[in-house]
């Protein structure tokens, strides 16, 4: 895993803006302890070697003052702007995210989509510690530990060496401890993660226990377990603490060697104590960042890894989009259409023929598997084609549904209209979530799809507000109840193609009826339905069945038909 | 957000529970010490070499100090390591008595707070608790114990050369030790409640955004649920920010009580030197050692949010005890139930088997699902009860095993109440399983076990073809010692291995949920028939179950749901 990975700098503006502030920062920070040293070094020795009074040094004293105003001042503003650099850069992640999830074929999301939820409301908080913790120790190791060991080269070449030798020690061996202890951490880590879920399922069994009368005994085995947990803990905590062991004895090692060879070179006056000191003052700046980097690793990586997972859904390439605008279209035609199941090596649906025309209820059906649902994302636009074609049929010729425009007034969506088994809604009230400007037109098609009951049944009639989210359950509405809304909605927007899941699904007879008798009133005021449906009412009112199958898929060589 | 007095009082109420032994809290607080103790040493020591040497001695004079810098140098890497092991050892021996304790005052609390236990997440998150609450003593009292050590020692150390430069830095670090992590908890209640509603309202929009993707595109809605997600993040981070404030004053403020710690010491020190009562080497002393002191307050900002983390996970753990109905007790006086021992025989029934007399019974807090029953299970005979789902047949099971309480009349086994058992006492008089007992994760032979300990293989070679695993069994690549769990089993293996645990238990009554649910109906009426006919054995059994076909086997029926609610013999 990278320290810093590019591809954060390419999709979060944030993240670059905090990465220069965070370098700026850290050059004002390395000045300061800079001059701090200077300052310290000169207030002290003049005064040791007498030849000077408090007078005399206290403007080294003011200028050490500032460096410790000025520091404080930095580490305030780091501590203020990094964290909501951070918090914005998570943000800007997230937002691409899932815009770019939202965009993905149906079938990516239904592989995907947990994946892509658990990132966004958990995953990528974890990269907050790894931008306001150890990116920053990081830019600060990368400018203040070269800068600071300069500066002691100028000032007493020897010193500076017996820096610049141990500095690289430092991460070598670290490197060299953690590689030859991974085969032995990940065993152990094994040996962990079994115990830790052996404790769980002690509680979990902790009722069955109880009705065997046998819960008294198993008291003694979670301690035995756990003492099992705690050796193998402290086994890997032996190991795991050998390269932090590593990293604080070089350091401080490398200090007590600096500070040694100063105080002989003193004595015979090859170096002078203003100097000296300033050494003595800064050795240990010098290995600071570097250690606050060891330290906060371990709580950086989840972040980082939270962060490659985004990069990589964010690298998936999106299905192309068409540019034509809609046709007046006639009939809908489905020639051999066939869509891959994941890696599975079949198609679901594999080769679908059927027409939808407008004014006919078309029923999808066929066993679960088979691929109804993603038979129904195809008409939508929502699914890739891997196989066959869908044409929109009219009377100049035809277009291949692949080439037309989703999005804005003249694309496919404008005049579609989908009601899945759950219905969201977004708060308002009835009469804002059918949209409808006119009244009687709105009157009209609730009266066709059964709604206008509803409504009248309803105290505060049209003006009944809805709950925010699936069901609208709160708003009183049943699921029946919401699914004559939708499809009111889909009547009032004069869309042509309506597509439903398994409308009449959970519902009880009476209620069924009334649904499939909105289904029928959709068709006959034009518009192409097509619902998928399991139960036998549904399908007697549909004009067409069309069984859906799943197939081997084409042989690999066969290309997936070109759009 | 609660104050740093309760999140205290909270850590504190269940430290007992962690059992947590002095000496070896005192041996992490001693190498924490020595390790931050060299620290300052080797910084003391170096100013004193560097401000002797200046002043041209014979090097035989330096060469105590030149060993002595060397010396904390390795002391310090090396107390370091072990200073971190110590403090780790500690924690986790604490975590182990605590999750006994925890585990022991689940084991003889209410049925029905355990029960709740089954879910993933409680379950999970009980876990993580334990965890949370050991932590505080690794990254809470440790370091703050520790900074009060180093501290101390540092003052007292500059006093024997300058009080006045002593005050100054008891001054600062009081600062450094106090008021910094004191800023650092607060957090006002409101700044904090909106930073979790704002990152609450973030995760929704998040999942409703992947689950609606379909129905936000086709409707049109997809940017205007994108553009809201953005509303909310970005009252997520003004809501972050404005919970940083304090935090960045807190480590602001660390900075500069460190800086003014050396300023103020050269202002008072200087005079002392030319006013004769601090030599020079002392001077170098006492400027550069309160650089290192500070090295010890650093971690108590870290401290304190560690404390408040831990003081939520404790509160969690007390609730949950406390709903077991259990006063967990301190693990050095746990009484030693044991039960690991063989399985005492079941004491000779002198009885009158299970009886129950006007009872009614309900889970708590719900309306009763039977009222009024009045049975009779003599030693050796059977019961089957029968109806539909959803008409309190687990209920009234649990309630005749003693697992809930009676709403209403009595219920006695052997003329002593079922509730009052526990244990092995349990165990001689009855054995229940439910319908969602547990398959544990280990081997085929431990989860029989976990019915009687001193199973020998022979005997649940025999349980398991009773029940009719013996194929089952064979398939498996290490027999009786093949590992399995809950997700490795089919539902009709599960059912079956569960009838082969209840089978192998000792005790005289037998309650079954469900025997044949997930099993051909043939062959869970044999089942069925099978566990009826334990009865010639000399054992009791009662048997919940909707397939109807073997019950006419049983010495009595109860059908319950239906209007009469009385045994047909």
């Amino acid at each position: 895993m990278k320290p810093l990975d590019p591809r954060l700098l390419r999709h979060a503006r944030s993240a670059r803006t905090f990465v220069v502030l965070a370098a700026l920062l850290s050059v004002g920070a390395t000045l300061a302890v800079i001059v701090s040293a200077f300052a310290i070094a000169h207030a002290l020795a003049p005064v040791v070697e007498g030849r000077a009074e408090l007078v005399d040094v206290l403007p080294a004293v003011g200028v050490l003052l500032g460096a410790v105003l000025a520091r404080t001042g930095l580490v305030w503003l780091r501590e203020r702007l990094g964290q909501s650099a951070a918090v914005a850069t998570v943000g800007e992640l997230r937002g691409a995210l899932l815009r770019h999830a939202t965009r993905m074929p149906h079938r990516w999301r239904v592989r995907r989509g947990d994946d892509v939820t658990v990132l966004a409301t958990r995953g990528l908080d974890d990269l907050v510690p790894y931008l306001t913790g150890y990116l920053p120790q990081l830019l600060l190791t990368a400018i203040l530990t070269p800068i600071a060991l300069v500066v002691v080269l100028r000032l007493d070449l020897i010193s500076g060496v017996i820096i610049a030798v141990t500095l690289p020690l430092v991460p070598l061996f670290m490197w060299l401890v953690g590689v030859t202890t991974r085969t032995y951490a990940d065993e152990r880590l094994a040996a962990l993660t079994r115990q830790g879920s052996q404790l769980l399922d002690l509680l979990a069994g902790l009722t069955t226990l109880r009705a065997l009368g046998r819960e008294i005994g198993p008291g003694r085995r979670v301690r035995q377990l756990g003492d099992a947990y705690r050796r193998t803990t402290m086994q890997t905590l032996r190991v795991a603490f050998l390269s932090g062991a590593v990293l604080e004895l070089l350091a401080s090692l490398a200090v007590a060697l600096v500070a040694v060879e100063i105080g002989m070179r003193l004595v015979y006056g090859h170096i002078d104590l203003t100097t000296g000191l300033t050494v003595l003052i800064l050795a240990p700046e010098i290995y600071l960042p570097l250690r606050a980097v060891g330290a906060q690793f371990h709580a950086s990586t989840n972040g980082l890894a939270a962060a490659q997972r985004t990069f990589e859904v964010l690298q998936e390439p999106l299905p192309a989009a068409g540019t034509r605008p809609v046709p007046a279209w006639t009939r809908l035609h489905l020639t051999g259409v066939g869509v891959r199941a994941g890696d599975r090596g079949y198609l679901a649906p594999g080769n679908l023929h059927a027409v939808v025309e407008p004014g006919c209820v078309t029923a999808l059906a066929g066993a679960s598997g088979a691929g109804k649902t993603t038979a129904a994302m195809t008409l939508l636009r929502l699914q890739p084609l891997d196989d066959g074609a869908i044409r929109l049929e009219h009377d100049d010729g035809s277009t291949d549904l692949a080439d037309v425009a989703t999005d804005g007034p003249d694309g496919w969506w404008a005049q579609t209209s989908w009601v899945p088994q759950r219905v969201a809604t977004v708060g308002g009230t009835i009469a804002s979530h059918v949209g409808a400007t006119d009244d009687a037109i709105r009157d009209a098609a609730a009266a066709a799809t059964g709604l206008l009951d509803v409504v009248a049944s309803l105290p505060r009639g049209w003006d009944t507000p809805l709950a925010s989210g699936e069901g609208g359950l709160s708003s009183g509405l049943s699921v029946g109840q919401t699914q004559r809304l939708e499809l009111t909605r889909a009547l009032v927007s004069g869309s042509r193609l309506v597509v439903l899941d398994e409308p009449t699904a959970h519902l009880a007879a009476r209620d069924e009826a009334a649904v499939v008798d909105a289904v029928r009133a959709v068709a006959r005021a034009g518009a192409a339905v097509v619902v998928i449906a399991h139960r036998p009412t549904m399908l007697a009112a549909a004009d067409r069945v069309v069984t859906v199958r799943s197939t081997p898929a084409p042989e690999p060589t066969t290309a997936p038909v070109p759009a | 957000m609660s104050t740093l007095r309760e999140d205290l009082r909270d850590v504190r109420a269940v430290l007992p529970l962690l059992g947590l032994r002095r000496a070896l809290v005192a041996r992490a607080v001693a190498l924490g010490s020595l390790t931050l103790a060299a620290s300052v040493a080797l910084s003391g020591v170096a100013a004193w070499l560097i401000v002797r040497a200046s002043q041209a001695p014979p090097v035989m004079f330096l060469n105590v100090a030149a060993v002595g810098v060397r010396t904390f140098g390795i002391v310090r890497g090396v107390s370091r390591y072990l200073d971190r092991l110590a403090a780790h050892d500690v924690a986790l021996r604490g975590v182990v008595n605590l999750r006994t304790a925890v585990y022991e005052g689940l084991a003889r609390g209410r049925t029905e707070s355990v029960a709740g236990l089954r879910r993933g997440d409680v379950l999970a998150r009980t876990g993580v608790d334990v965890d949370d609450v050991g932590d505080v003593v690794v990254r809470g009292l440790v370091p703050a114990a520790v900074a009060a050590v180093v501290s101390l020692g540092s003052v007292v150390a500059v006093a024997l050369f300058s009080p006045a430069s002593a005050l100054v830095l008891l001054a600062c670090l009081a600062v450094g030790a106090l008021v910094v992590p004191l800023l650092a908890a607060r957090g006002d209640a409101r700044a904090e409640r909106e930073r979790v509603q704002a990152r609450t309202d973030v995760a929704t929009a998040s999942e409703s955004l992947v689950a609606r993707a379909a129905d936000l595109a086709v409707s049109g809605r997809r940017e205007s649920e994108l553009a809201a997600l953005g509303r909310a993040q970005e009252r997520s981070a003004d809501a972050e920010r404005r919970a940083a404030r304090p935090l960045a004053a807190s480590a602001a403020l660390a900075v500069l009580a460190t800086g003014a710690s050396v300023v103020g010491t050269l202002l008072v020190a200087v005079p002392a030197l030319l006013a004769g009562t601090l030599t020079a080497t002392e001077l170098g002393v006492v400027v550069l050692l309160p650089l290192a002191a500070f090295e010890a307050t650093a971690p108590l900002p870290a401290a304190v949010t560690q404390l408040h983390r831990s003081a939520a996970a404790a509160r969690r753990i007390t609730a949950l005890l406390a709903d077991a109905g259990s006063g967990a007790t301190a693990p050095h006086d746990r009484t030693t139930a044991p039960t690991t021992a063989p399985a005492p025989t079941p004491a000779p029934r002198t009885g009158p088997g299970l009886v129950a007399d006007g009872l009614a019974c309900a889970w708590p807090g719900h309306a009763p699902v039977v009222t009024d029953l009045h049975l009779r299970v003599p030693p050796g005979t059977s019961l089957a009860i029968v109806g539909p789902s959803g008409t309190g047949k687990t209920t009234l099971l649990l309630t005749l095993a003693g697992m809930l309480a009676p709403s209403a009349g009595t219920v006695t086994l052997d003329g002593t109440e079922p509730r009052l058992l526990r244990g092995a006492e349990r165990t001689a008089h009855v054995a229940l399983t439910t319908e969602d007992a547990h398959v544990f994760t280990t081997t085929v032979l431990e989860n029989l076990r976990a019915a009687r300990g001193d199973l020998t293989r022979d005997e649940a070679v025999r349980a398991l073809e009773q029940a009719g695993l013996a194929a089952w069994v064979e398939t498996l690549p290490d027999g009786l010692d093949t590992p399995i769990s809950g997700e490795t089993v089919s539902g009709g293996e599960r059912r079956r291995l569960l009838v082969a645990r209840a089978l192998v238990s000792r005790a005289p009554l037998l309650l079954l949920d469900e025997p044949g649910e997930h099993l051909p109906t043939d062959v869970a009426d044999a089942l069925v028939a099978d566990l009826l006919a334990l009865t010639a054995l000399g054992r009791s059994v009662v048997v919940v179950t909707h397939h109807t076909g073997a019950v006419d086997r049983a010495d009595a029926v109860l059908r319950i749901g239906t209007t009469t609610m009385s045994p047909s013999t």
